[in-house]
């Protein structure tokens, strides 16, 4: 059920993006157009086409409604996985920040070109303003996210008016299956284009090349316009209510898109005879044609998406990703082009790609290294259906806290029962670690297991969605308990225009009792490198600047995020000696690390986590102990396929006559060995090392 | 009882003193003030570019100009005075907060035990003495040169108005800086100052057909800010009051995108 929803959803979002790429072609075309009266479009070219012009007309018949009948399907989709609240949330973030933002960003733009396209167009000076309609607001192209926010707003109105009224469903099951039943007998294509020629049939100027009368002018909505739109995006939410109504779309493809033919046909050639509706029996019968060319286009073109663009495929999500920014950035683009073109002396079938291409080719670039990478991307495409939240609570219980380990004293740091979700990805469950005082815990791990989200949680850069963090007896937000810690944070960069020593002063400034500036250079082993710019320091040297940073308040803890990345021998050696006396003062030190002799040679205890659960704590002892496992090697004639039946015998490999067994009852197996093989030589049994055991247990985990 | 014990053991001073949390906050700006002036890509072209176009059109494009109409000297003194002291806030802030996000610079600040705001403060701060600096040459050369005839209180004023006009420009850096990326900042920041400057009609009057966008931006109602304050009756388009409301709700709205953002992404 699941995958064939989601097929369904690739396949909508294609058509979503088809009708948004084709209002580009369809702006590109507008100045290509035969008698058009000046001071309709920004530019006319000196080169008209009919068949442009006809095009243009056809594709203009549906882009919209297609549009806005995806967006009814995906609005009922994202209220019903949202609700309304992260609904509105969701809506406003993506359709009216961009609306106002655009807005602000291309209004003056598009103005600026409007001036000089009528300067141009009637001769150097500008006409006098015609009359403004009601509420004039110049929306330009963006109309479409505010005619979008009106109709959430009232079909979430109704919504919840029904809702209430029809608690039985009743209502709403006898909707159901007109909607389905109406796509399954092809009364839909018909039916649904009444309401939007109803509305057109009443305008008193009705030009018919112009469709459905563009809302761009004014914030007071208008009739046939919202008539049309709100038909389409009511239309759309029935059909994801509707179990079935999909699967009649797809199947009907063929008979909607040969009604749509049909049907625009005849526009075509009736607009020929009368550009302009006349009042009575023509104006009738061509707002009812329209009305039927509408609806097949629609369901006809998603029909055909259905039926043969339900796979996913990669390219198409990227173009349909890309057409909502496309399509907010394209219109400044196309008409500068066009007006920069018109003089040229080509002819249209030169200018016209020439402006697609160019266009296309900067939008998506502009989309691929501008916005796809940033926030821009995130803010306009977001994540395609964000996840329910997860109940407060949902996460499983923690488990009881670590009891005190009183030799060493009391924790000063711990994380209890600690769960922490990044969208999906579950970065930490449930997990308990703390920290004593005076010790050192490494904390190992591979790459992304949760070693810096535990880290970040002491810090109080993030918090958890369920536990307990504690530093120093508080909570890490509070200012006065991280006056007790000290930090070195992977890939961060201090500032390249200050000093070493200016660095050691900023940050001493943040402490109570910090050391003096020469006594943490000293100690961090940087006195040589105390006036050079940060900027100029090599790699290893940098950590060990930060090293100075991190010390220089006399922390209680002190959190070290793999600190001898890039440093040599000798600066590692100064490192853990600096870190050998600071534990000694009584400080603890919370130390990840990809080098294990690194925690061997520093740690009290050790814990390891790998995907974001603890899967071993104790001290380096313990841990070798846990993977008891000791390596035996010797020359010897057995085969393995008789040495792997031995009890206390994990593995066993052969190179060449050397045979290697992984053991957990070394002794026993020894003497085994032994007895069976008096030709044995050459036998040497190893005690496997901290490198060993941390691979056994991170593969046994994985 | 753990809690209790450590409390006492990590010895957290109940009440700091306040004279060390200014020195905090002094510290943090002087260092953002010595990383600007050690920065030649930002304190070049912020401190030089606006007193140079204002030595070049001032004193010899429009130079006879502004001696038969002091108002023309006024309005362009204020135009260039206005870019000088918002550049700086604009660039000194935006640019450098999106680089140190991008190092983790801002992560490191939230982990260590700076005070909480002790940064903006720091930027703010330095980026308005960037400003006097950037300033100063500007309104010493229009006073030697007699290119400026304002009475002094005016011209007292005029100063003020500017340094009040760097702060929703500040909040604009901020904005600008919390949302993009280090690379991208620069970018940002020109495409949203630069048509704002020509746009907003503060280089030179706008024609009455593009009347209705220049509020969009902020260097408008500055400009109207110092057109009342200097009298140049036939530049004001807003009333004062309405100037300064917007100002302040030009800082509230960057301020507010500013402290959502970091909130989100820190």
């Amino acid at each position: 059920m699941n995958n064939t929803t989601d097929s369904r959803l690739h396949a909508l979002d294609a058509v979503r993006g088809f009708a948004l790429l084709l209002g580009v072609a369809f702006h590109a075309a507008l100045s290509f157009l035969p008698g058009m009266p000046p001071g309709v479009w920004f530019a006319i070219d000196n080169s008209t086409n009919q068949y442009l012009g006809d095009a243009a007309f056809v594709s203009h018949i549906f882009r919209m409604s297609l549009f806005f009948f995806i967006a009814g399907y995906f609005g009922r989709l994202l209220y019903q996985k949202l609700g309304a609240r992260s609904f509105w949330a969701n809506r406003l973030t993506r359709i009216l920040v961009p609306l106002v933002a655009g807005w602000v960003i291309l209004a003056p733009i598009i103005s600026y070109l409007w001036i000089s396209g009528l300067t141009k167009a009637f001769g150097g000076t500008l006409p006098p303003m015609p009359a403004m309609p009601a509420g004039f607001f110049p929306l330009g192209h963006l109309w479409f996210l505010y005619q979008l926010l009106l109709i959430y707003v009232v079909v979430i109105a109704i919504r919840s008016l029904i809702a209430r009224m029809d608690p039985a469903q009743k209502l709403r099951g006898l909707v159901d299956r007109a909607v389905s039943g109406s796509i399954r007998t092809m009364a839909g294509t018909f039916t649904l284009g009444l309401p939007v020629a109803a509305a057109l049939m009443s305008l008193p100027f009705w030009i018919y090349w112009m469709g459905i009368p563009t809302p761009d002018m004014t914030l007071i909505p208008q009739i046939p316009a919202s008539v049309g739109f709100s038909t389409a995006f009511i239309f759309g939410w029935l059909v994801h209510r509707s179990s079935d109504a999909l699967a009649a779309i797809a199947q009907r493809w063929v008979s909607n898109l040969g009604i749509a033919i049909v049907a625009t046909g005849w526009l075509l050639h009736s607009m020929h005879l009368t550009p302009m509706a006349q009042p009575g029996l023509t104006k009738t019968v061509y707002a009812l044609v329209f009305g039927v060319a509408l609806w097949g286009w629609v369901l006809g073109l998603t029909g055909a998406a259905l039926r043969f663009l339900s796979n996913y495929s990669a390219t198409r999500r990227y173009l349909a990703d890309a057409s909502y920014w496309i399509y907010l950035a394209h219109l400044p683009l196309v008409v500068a082009l066009q007006m920069w073109v018109s003089d040229w002396p080509l002819h249209w079938s030169v200018k016209f790609p020439f402006i697609l291409v160019v266009s296309f080719a900067l939008l998506f670039a502009s989309y691929h290294y501008l916005v796809r990478p940033t926030f821009i991307g995130q803010l306009l495409n977001g994540r395609k259906y964000p996840r329910k939240p997860l109940p407060p609570g949902s996460s499983p219980s923690p488990a009881s806290p670590p009891t005190a380990d009183t030799v060493n004293g009391g924790p000063v740091a711990q994380l209890r029962g600690i769960t922490k979700k990044f969208g999906a990805v579950t970065a930490l469950h449930s997990i308990d670690i703390e920290v004593r005082r005076g010790e050192l815990l490494a904390v190992l791990g591979p790459n992304g297991a949760g070693k810096s989200t535990a880290i970040s949680l002491w810090l109080g850069l993030i918090e958890a969605d369920s536990g307990e963090v504690t530093l120093l007896g508080g909570a890490p937000q509070d200012i006065a308990m991280r006056r007790g810690l000290g930090v070195m944070m992977q890939d961060v960069d201090l500032p390249k225009e200050l000093k070493v020593r200016e660095l050691v002063r900023l940050a001493a400034s943040y402490y109570d009792d910090p050391m003096s500036v020469e006594e943490t250079l000293k100690r961090a082993g940087i006195e040589a490198l105390a006036n050079r710019p940060y900027g100029k320091l090599s790699g290893g040297q940098k950590r060990q600047a930060q090293f100075a940073v991190a010390i220089c308040g006399r922390p209680k803890v002190l959190f070290l995020d793999e600190p001898s990345v890039g440093l040599d021998v000798q600066a590692r050696e100064a490192l853990w000696t600096s870190v050998r006396r600071l534990l000694a003062d009584g400080c603890s030190v919370v130390l990840t690390t990809h080098y294990l002799e690194e925690a061997e040679a520093l740690a009290d205890r050790i814990t390891v986590i790998t995907k974001g659960r603890v899967i071993a704590s104790g001290s380096v002892n313990d841990m070798r102990a846990l993977v008891a496992r000791r390596q035996i090697s010797c020359d010897s004639q057995l085969t393995l396929e008789e040495v792997r039946t031995w009890p206390g015998v994990v593995d066993a490999q052969r190179t060449q006559e050397r045979l290697q067994i992984t053991a957990t009852d070394a002794e026993g197996v020894v003497r085994r060995l032994l007895a069976a093989d008096v030709t044995l030589g050459r036998l040497e049994v190893r005690q496997a090392g901290l490198n060993e055991a941390f691979n056994e247990l991170t593969k046994e985990a994985a | 009882m753990n809690a209790l014990a450590l409390k006492s053991i990590v010895a957290v001073s109940p009440v700091r003193a306040r004279g060390s949390e200014l020195r905090g906050y002094l510290t943090e700006t002087q260092y953002e003030m010595t990383r600007m002036i050690r920065n030649p890509g930002v304190a070049i072209p912020v401190l030089v570019l606006p007193c140079a176009l204002y030595a070049l059109f001032a004193l010899l494009i429009a130079g006879e100009a502004i001696d038969k109409d002091p108002n023309l000297g006024t309005f362009l003194f204020t135009a260039f005075s206005i870019m000088a002291v918002t550049m700086p806030a604009l660039f000194g802030t935006g640019v450098t907060l999106a680089l140190e996000r991008d190092m983790g610079l801002l992560r490191l600040k939230r982990a260590q035990p700076a005070p909480p705001a002790s940064w903006v403060v720091a930027k703010i701060a330095s980026g308005l003495i960037l400003a006097v600096l950037a300033y100063a040459p500007i309104v010493v050369m229009a006073l030697a040169t007699g290119k400026l005839s304002l009475g002094s209180g005016q011209v007292v004023a005029l100063s003020a108005a500017f340094m009040l006009g760097t702060i929703p420009f500040c909040a604009m850096g901020l904005m600008i800086g919390s949302l993009a990326s280090g690379t991208a900042a620069p970018a940002y920041a020109n495409l949203i100052y630069l048509p704002g400057c020509y746009l907003s009609g503060m280089f030179f009057p706008m024609p009455a057909s593009m009347y209705w966008q220049t509020p969009i931006w902020p260097q408008f109602h500055v400009k109207q800010l110092a057109m009342h304050l200097a009298g140049l009756t036939k530049e004001q388009y807003e009333s004062l009051p309405m100037a300064i409301v917007a100002m302040l709700g030009f800082t509230v709205l960057f301020a507010g995108v500013t402290i959502w953002r970091l909130k989100q992404k820190g």
